[in-house]
């Protein structure tokens, strides 16, 4: 066994920044942090903070007397009306992702990689436009092209097809967050496709990789980091959404966020309730991200 | 009850209105919807609301004191009256607009309304607001005209004797339909039942509880008030039964089904199905024979009223008959004001949606609060009604 | 400063069969032709090599036979097979790329099996041959890396690896080199052409050092604006240029401007607008050149003798007055700089042998046979001359 090698006091002393020193190393990030710093706190650590609390005093509604605290709130949400309806919010959420993900992919590959240099910045915007109007403007505008008389089966009976009852459906509801969300997976993959190297597609190609192998085994996984974030963010608003489900979804069409709102603004206003099922959206939403964070967004020319 | 005001413009219900206006005005209509918190001013650039409580003159200052904020439904207040309003009594009128009761409420309770001197709820909310002691109680000697009220309204249950709320206006809920499309002649509630076939998923009902939970309870013949779990229990059982031919629960946004032809029917305000009738004569309007809900909205003053004067001045103008009059002529809802009624165009007062007879509107319920218990009650039928 | 490798090359057999054959292939991207009616033929086994300046079409060259490009007119024949308008992934070709163009996202070891796997090879079979592969450019011990833990030679060595894997009939190489440092790049050009000498395959390389291109290539095609300026092996391009271009190109040269004065079976004589006069004695090769023609004399600065004495004039020698200018001290050489008393200014490179040189300023003589020159046709006097520095 060997000593460790000793460092003389006065040395190991003077190596130390002094106290001073160390303040000042600290003022400065922290100047930097503080509007943030205060914002995030104010309005997002103490909300969620109250929310937490709310969520442990069972049947809270405003105006009443705090009970106890207690897990009653969460219990309730195992109940199985409710796990239905978390389930079919999950659906719907998971849905609109994968569809976005299919229709988008390809306008983004094509706007990124194929369409004329100088249109590209236009495309974009034509895409992102109808982010302009009102989300609710746009559920209704679906009212009109998929209700019976609508112009999706005027369209479907000019070219012999029999028309197709979907308002009203959980179809209308895929269909109506798909075009919703889609501007948001597009913008997305269009800035991760952007910056793909075609060299390494032409790599693959001259590896004797044919068209869907190069797609499959280097455009993909290089595009993985924007895939996921794209995805993330299109699972996480459509989870959230409620006006394309109310409006669309017809009879069955209770989700988790309409459940949320009816506990907060409807006739039963139960707050305890509504922040339990809160804070499981938020640990949901929280856990995704986390994930991202760990597993997606990683540099592919940088694996260590 | 969250009704939806903002539908139809004041404009588009006028006879003459082409059905391609009715439309516009419901497309329109909407997208204020998506701003529906946002200020709907007589006057442009006033303070913000919340900054006018230190501002204003205070209870006690006096007659003429200048701005009232006023908190209320999308097209309740027109703006003719407002302007012959501030004419008269040189009040500047700035109004805010809320969608629903609850939206009102959490807002109340939160803290972010003390700068408002008058607000509109409804029946049932009124009657929570008290128990919630959020309303001040009416000095009597202020207000000029509440002998005018009409027998239902001199003491209403959710305020007896008008202690903290003036009513403004009220109606009815109903089934609205497409007398081309629909076969038999729907008179009541069963109406539904009976031609479910017929009818599948071609009918909505409105996207609130109590309203649809209420019209079946009634079709059972129970109260629309209904807190007894077994009876509750019966109904969200009959209603699941015709469930599966509901094509949606609907406050708003059927009116393009409708109009198209892609609904026979749907459950609605008389405020909007007036409308729809007044377009086109394919549409009729029923009160269910075995009752319906008969909704009021009223005037309060919150207890944080800081221009409490204004507030009475908005009160006793309201309450003139001529203005009374007026209104309903021009926002299409039925007035509570005996002499006001003798002002009414005859056309508008002969309409039995607006004003139905004595007989019909005995048999309906105003909603009233149900207490915790069976709110929850309700709140977990209505969830497993619209996720099945 | 060049020096012609010492180890010359057997040409290839003329009869060997060719692999790769461009006939008058042109590209034309929008307004810009890049290729202009370009002729090759590269025999089986041979390392060719295409050498010209940036943005002379060399890399578009080496596309169109890649596959990455497709010639607008003209025809691109592999082992005798019409290939023009035939996707890459087809081609019995692979590329070693500039960027090198790894897949971040695989292992080495997967990058090199990427082809095999593709073309389905039995996994057995792909064992081996990646393990023979990462062993030819010792890199067995990187298997399991990713490319973005690897330095510069190492990506170059793992891209090699991945195309030669493959067997290809012929290798192309994107200026491999390029972007390693000197003494790397020096060791990769030995690598480079061991692997050539092992696998007897054809590679065809990109490059704009002409050394590189001297040392490693059998035959090297120089190009200009898009067109063939000559094809030669090394010594035929830097011993005789064709053309103005392609002497100043490869390697350095004095280019001195004149006109044909007198054209004979043994020699002719170039003067100059100041009336300079140079004899040339024609090479082995034919230069057609006659008495009025307009012609640019190449002579290389190591041909060129410096002294401080006239040496007695005679045919089949030229000696020019002027005066030392410059010294630069290289190492192995001096290179200096004259001006003639005409006005043209001359390189000279000589051997340092520790001797004296004249003092700056001073009248010197710059002498050089008469064979040691060539003369060229000079196409376009305004583009072609640069002064040789």
């Amino acid at each position: 066994m060997t000593a460790p090698p000793t460092v003389p006091r006065e040395i190991a002393l003077a190596a130390k920044p002094s106290l001073g020193q160390r303040l000042g190393q600290l003022i400065e990030p922290l100047t930097l942090l503080l509007p943030s710093g205060v914002w995030l706190v104010l309005f997002l650590v103490i909300p969620t903070l109250l929310i937490a609390e709310i969520s442990l005093v069972p049947g809270l509604r405003p105006g009443d007397v705090p009970g106890a605290y207690g897990l009653g709130n969460y219990l309730q949400i195992f109940q199985p009306v409710y796990l239905r309806v978390l389930f079919r919010s999950l659906n719907f959420a998971l849905g609109t992702t994968g569809l976005c993900l299919i229709v988008g992919f390809p306008v983004a590959y094509w706007i990124a990689l194929m369409a004329p240099k100088r249109w590209r910045t236009l495309l974009l915007v034509v895409f992102i436009l109808p982010l302009w109007t009102s989300s609710l403007l746009r559920a209704y505008a679906w009212i009109t092209i998929l209700r019976s008389s609508g112009l999706l089966n005027v369209v479907l009976q000019a070219v012999g097809i029999p028309g197709q009852n979907i308002l009203n459906s959980p179809a209308a509801v895929y269909v109506g967050m798909t075009y919703s969300f889609l501007p948001y997976m597009v913008l997305i993959l269009y800035s991760s496709l952007e910056k793909l190297d075609i060299r390494l597609l032409e790599a693959a190609a001259d590896l004797g990789a044919n068209p869907a192998q190069r797609f499959w085994q280097v455009t993909v996984p290089q595009t993985l980091p924007g895939i996921a974030a794209g995805g993330l963010l299109v699972f996480i608003t459509s989870l959230g959404d409620f006006v394309v489900p109310t409006l669309l979804g017809g009879a069955s069409s209770m989700t988790i966020a309409r459940l949320i709102y009816n506990q907060f603004l409807g006739p039963t206003r139960n707050w305890g309730f509504g922040s339990s099922m809160s804070m499981l959206l938020i640990l949901a939403v929280s856990l995704a991200i986390a994930l991202l964070i760990r597993y997606g967004d990683r540099n592919p020319e940088n694996y260590s | 009850m969250p009704r939806n005001r903002s539908l139809y413009s004041p404009y588009s219900r006028r006879l003459a209105t082409s059905r391609r206006r009715f439309l516009q005005g419901g497309a329109a209509a909407l997208a204020g919807m998506a701003l529906s918190n946002c200020r709907q001013g007589g006057v442009s650039d006033v303070q913000a609301p919340d900054t006018e409580t230190g501002n204003g003159n205070g209870g006690e200052g006096g007659g003429g004191s200048d701005t009232l904020h006023i908190y209320t439904w999308a097209d309740y207040v027109d703006e003719e009256l407002t302007a012959a309003f501030t004419a008269e009594t040189g009040i500047q009128v700035v109004t805010d607009i809320y969608d629903s009761n609850e939206t009102m409420l959490a807002r109340l309770q939160a803290g972010g309304g003390s700068a408002y001197s008058i607000i509109y709820p409804s029946d049932y909310m009124v009657e929570e607001m008290i128990e919630l002691d959020l309303l001040t109680t009416l000095d009597q000697d202020r207000v000029e005209g509440l002998d005018t009220m009409l027998d239902q309204w001199v003491s209403p249950a959710y305020d007896p004797d008008n202690v903290h709320s003036v009513p403004f206006s009220w109606g009815t809920t109903g089934l609205l339909f497409n007398r081309e499309l629909v076969s038999g002649d729907p008179e009541d509630w069963d109406y539904l039942w009976d031609n479910q076939q017929a009818l599948n998923r071609r009918f909505t009902l409105l996207d609130d509880v109590r309203e649809t939970m209420g019209a079946v309870l009634k079709s059972l013949g129970y109260s629309y008030n209904a807190t007894d779990p077994d009876e509750l229990e019966e109904a969200f059982e009959r209603l699941m039964e015709l469930r599966p031919a509901i094509a949606a629960f609907r406050s708003f946004g059927w009116e393009d089904e409708l109009l198209g032809g892609d609904l026979d029917l749907v459950m609605s305000y008389s405020v909007d199905a007036i409308a729809a009738t007044l377009e086109d004569p394919a549409f009729e309007y029923v009160i269910p024979l075995s009752g319906s809900s008969v909704w009021t909205d009223t005037l309060v003053i919150p207890e944080t009223a800081p221009n409490v004067d204004a507030a009475y001045e908005w009160i006793n103008f309201n309450l003139d008959a001529n203005v009374a009059a007026q209104t309903v002529e021009r926002l299409f809802f039925a007035t509570p004001n005996s002499e006001a009624l003798d002002l009414i165009d005859d056309d508008l007062l002969a309409n039995e949606d607006l004003f139905p007879p004595d007989e019909i509107l005995a048999r309906c319920e105003g909603i009233a609060p149900v207490g915790p218990e069976a709110s929850a009650l309700y709140d977990r039928y209505w969830t497993e009604v619209t996720s099945a | 400063m060049s020096q012609t490798t010492s180890t010359q090359r057997s040409a290839p057999p003329a009869a060997a069969t060719l692999d790769v054959e461009l006939r008058q292939v042109f590209k034309i991207f929008g307004p810009d032709t890049a290729v202009k009616g370009v002729d090759l033929k590269i025999r089986q086994g041979e390392f060719f090599s295409i050498l010209g300046p940036s943005g002379c079409g060399k890399t578009t060259t080496l596309r169109l036979i890649a596959g990455f490009e497709t010639p607008t007119t003209g025809e691109v024949l592999l082992q005798g097979r019409n290939v023009s308008h035939m996707p890459a992934y087809r081609r019995p070709v692979n590329t070693v790329f500039q960027s090198y163009a790894l897949f971040g996202h695989m292992s080495v070891w997967d990058n090199i099996a990427f082809g095999l796997r593709i073309k389905r090879v039995g996994k057995s079979e792909v064992r081996t041959q990646v393990a023979e592969a990462l062993r030819l450019v010792q890199m067995e011990s990187f298997a399991r890396r990713v490319p973005g833990q690897l330095s510069g030679g190492q990506q170059q060595r793992v891209a090699l690896a991945r195309a030669l894997v493959n067997r290809p009939a012929v290798m192309l190489l994107d200026e491999p080199l390029g972007a390693l440092d000197l003494k790397l790049r020096k060791e990769m050009q030995v690598e480079l052409s061991n692997l050539h000498r092992k696998l007897g395959i054809t590679f065809i390389m990109v490059t704009h050092d002409q050394e590189e291109a001297l040392s490693l290539s059998d035959r090297i095609a120089v190009m200009r604006d898009g067109e063939i300026e000559q094809v030669g092996t090394p010594s035929q391009i830097y011993d005789f240029p064709k053309t103005p271009f392609v002497a100043d190109f490869i390697g350095e040269t004095n280019l001195v401007r004149g006109k044909v004065d007198q054209a004979a079976r043994d020699g002719l004589k170039v003067t100059t607008d100041t009336g300079l006069q140079v004899w040339v004695q024609p090479p082995k090769i034919e230069i057609p050149l006659t008495a009025g023609m307009a012609a640019v004399v190449s002579v290389r600065p190591e041909k060129i003798r410096l002294s401080t004495q006239a040496s007695p004039a005679q045919p089949g020698q030229n000696c020019f007055a002027g005066r030392l200018q410059h010294v630069m001290y290289l190492g192995t050489h001096l290179q200096c700089r004259v001006v003639l008393n005409t006005g043209e200014h001359l390189t000279v490179l000589q051997p340092n042998r520790h001797q004296r040189l004249p003092e700056l300023e001073t009248p010197v003589y710059a002498s050089w046979a008469a064979t040691d020159c060539l003369a060229l046709a000079a196409k376009s006097p305004a583009s072609e001359l640069t002064d040789a520095s």
